[in-house]
């Protein structure tokens, strides 16, 4: 059980895993407020991805994973993930933090 | 054949219903998983919630957990249904309705709903709400003041970081 250091990493990871094995596979968001600390593990029983941070910003991707895993779980593994709001937009252009993607 | 009674034998003696016990168990698969579904209920009693009040339970649960404490929100796809039943539908012909399960725990009480391909759009943008107004613990880090920090630092000529930073 490694934590993962990049976040796009374990967001490729974690699909690929729940594509393998959609009925075991869970994810699991741990928040403590006190130590405003946020660990996400994706698991599959056999092999298990962790990601932990105490930044807001990643707070705010894990948003974007969880409506992946939302529309993954809930319509099934083979769904177009191109169809969930703002997965297309981070894949086709380059992720600039600060900046807006109209300018 | 007697066995000498021990401390770990039962008082009066081995009964035959003793030793019955374990077979009656392995007898039927479905009354294996219904005895084990009795025994986690009586450890961990989970309530199965519809969408709104488990939304609201959940932003109880944050709200409780502030001082210290976590929450841990798990989803996974199920089909809500056992084994046995999936091998009845499957065996039938029909397609088996996968849903999300969508579970939360604080440590103390648990809570979880399930959400089908129709409402997982709604669920999704509450439960986003919730999040963002209860993670505020979490720190803002903001590239342009550090930026400035940085420049300021080097037009002083005092570092005190080891490091040079690449901007």
């Amino acid at each position: 059980m490694v934590y993962i250091v990049s976040w796009d990493e374990f967001v490729d990871r974690s699909v690929q895993l729940f594509k393998a094995d959609p009925e075991s596979t869970r994810y699991v968001v741990k928040y403590r407020h006190c130590d405003g600390k946020l660990v996400l593990k994706v698991t599959d029983n056999k092999e298990c991805l962790k990601f932990k941070t105490d930044q807001a910003q990643e707070a705010r991707k894990m948003e974007k994973l969880n409506n992946i895993f939302f529309t993954l779980m809930a319509r099934g593994p083979d769904v177009d993930l191109s169809e969930v709001n703002g997965k297309e937009q981070m894949e086709t252009q380059s992720v600039k933090k600060g900046s807006g993607r109209k300018q | 054949m007697h066995r000498p009674p021990n401390k770990f034998s039962p008082p009066g003696g081995f009964r035959r219903a003793d030793h019955q016990i374990p077979y009656l168990l392995c007898d039927s698969r479905e009354k294996k998983s219904l005895q084990c579904l009795r025994i986690c209920k009586e450890y961990s009693s989970e309530v199965l919630l519809q969408l709104d009040p488990f939304l609201n339970e959940l932003t109880s649960m944050f709200e409780k957990s502030k001082e210290k404490g976590s929450v841990w929100v798990t989803l996974k796809r199920s089909s809500l249904k056992s084994k046995l039943q999936k091998r009845k539908l499957s065996s039938a012909g029909e397609s088996i309705e996968y849903r999300c399960l969508i579970r939360a725990t604080d440590a103390k009480k648990t809570i979880s709903t399930s959400v089908g391909a129709k409402d997982h759009q709604r669920f999704q943008a509450s439960y986003a709400t919730i999040l963002k107004a209860h993670m505020t613990a979490l720190k803002k880090r903001e590239r342009k003041d550090r930026k400035k920090s940085t420049e300021a630092e080097k037009k002083q000529g005092t570092s005190t970081t080891t490091k040079p930073k690449k901007l």
